[in-house]
């Protein structure tokens, strides 16, 4: 389980008092997943005040849907998609729901390493904040929170074949992005 | 995964997930939690209010039904007078059982609790309706009998009930039609 992972048990005492409206049951709810919910928001949307206000109304949203939850899923799973749906939300009313639109020749696997491996933390999160929010997205969605395709393409309203171009698009993208700049040699000819 | 893409062996896929999975967690602002506390403290007054605040005014929109209702019984005819009244005192005892009425409506609105105020086009609609009585006492005061009068009593008892009906809701009647509904079945039924 990676150190962002939603999947965190909350015991059913702690939602049957957060559903009879208790305020200190809904804080404990946020101080469990406060780390993931704004991981994800921020992942998504590339945006520190953008994705404060994810989590805010998100969890505003749990708190006004809790009596709504049935029960018969996780409720970090019910959780974690409000806090999807609220990121997407407001990526689409901002129309920042770009894509790569690269050339499929550029999309081919490469032999090289794959820079990511020795990338540092700073490099590798700057570069993914530079991929378009949708391609970002998709990539966040389908390796760091287990999403299929299938579920990605419902989800942005595209489809499937969408969801896996967009992944090799920006798999390719972040390659180009963390490849080291080549250093250019001064010029040194003397003037004859 | 039942994903196909899942099930192909990408050495890209695995590395690249791998390395997304080792990103740190971001850290939530310190504030947050003061913020969203903030808000849901104002939403549960907003709730209690409106869990005090429709029953009150289902409670206020049935009163105002049988309050309405009472005095619009059309008066049992008297046997023994019916044939023999004139039209002067026919109008009289109209105007006498209007004017009753008005009072009653009258002091009913005056008793409404503060908590059934309403929202900005209610508010619009009771100040147009309030204006309308204030003519038609205008024009009770210069009338010069019952017979004059009496129209001018019956439209005042009519735009009276019109106002009742608009304080007696707290949303607007024109907006949230289900709450309007809810609170008002009474009254606009009648």
């Amino acid at each position: 389980m990676s150190t962002h992972s939603f999947q965190i048990e909350v015991p059913d005492t702690v939602i049957a008092r957060a559903r009879r409206g208790e305020v200190a049951a809904f804080e404990q709810i946020y101080r469990a997943f406060e780390r993931p919910a704004y991981t994800l928001a921020l992942r998504l949307t590339a945006d520190a005040e953008l994705a404060r206000d994810v989590v805010h109304d998100a969890m505003l949203r749990v708190f006004d849907r809790v009596r709504q939850f049935r029960g018969d899923a996780p409720f970090w799973g019910w959780l974690r998609q409000i806090v999807l749906n609220e990121a997407l939300m407001r990526l689409r009313r901002g129309r920042a729901l770009t894509f790569e639109d690269v050339p499929d020749d550029e999309t081919l696997p490469s032999d090289a390493p794959a820079p990511w491996l020795h990338a540092d933390t700073r490099l590798l999160e700057g570069a993914l904040a530079r991929l378009p929010a949708m391609t970002r997205s998709v990539i966040w969605l389908y390796h760091v929170e287990g999403y299929t395709h299938v579920e990605i393409a419902q989800m942005t309203g595209m489809t499937t074949s969408f969801s896996k171009s967009q992944l090799a698009r920006g798999t390719a993208r972040l390659r180009q992005l963390l490849q080291p700049t080549a250093e250019v040699a001064p010029c040194l000819t003397v003037p004859a | 995964m039942l994903d196909r893409a899942r099930m192909k062996f990408d050495p890209d896929d695995a590395s690249l997930g791998a390395a997304l999975r080792g990103l740190p967690a971001a850290e939530a602002p310190a504030d947050l939690w003061s913020s969203i506390a903030g808000d849901l403290s104002d939403r549960r007054t907003v709730a209690r209010r409106r869990g005090i605040a429709v029953p009150l005014a289902a409670a206020a929109a049935l009163l105002a039904a049988v309050l309405l209702w009472l005095p619009s019984r059309p008066p049992v005819p008297d046997a023994g007078v019916a044939g023999g009244t004139s039209a002067a005192t026919t109008a009289d005892a109209e105007t006498a059982r209007l004017r009753a009425r008005s009072q009653r409506i009258e002091q009913w609105l005056a008793a409404l609790p503060a908590a059934s105020q309403q929202d900005g086009r209610n508010l619009m609609a009771t100040v147009e309706t309030e204006d309308l009585i204030a003519l038609v006492d205008m024009q009770l005061g210069a009338a010069r009998s019952a017979e004059e009068a009496l129209p001018l009593w019956r439209q005042r008892v009519a735009l009276l009930e019109d106002l009742a009906v608009i304080r007696s809701t707290p949303y607007g009647l024109t907006g949230d039609r289900s709450l309007a509904d809810a609170s008002t079945g009474d009254v606009t039924s009648l």
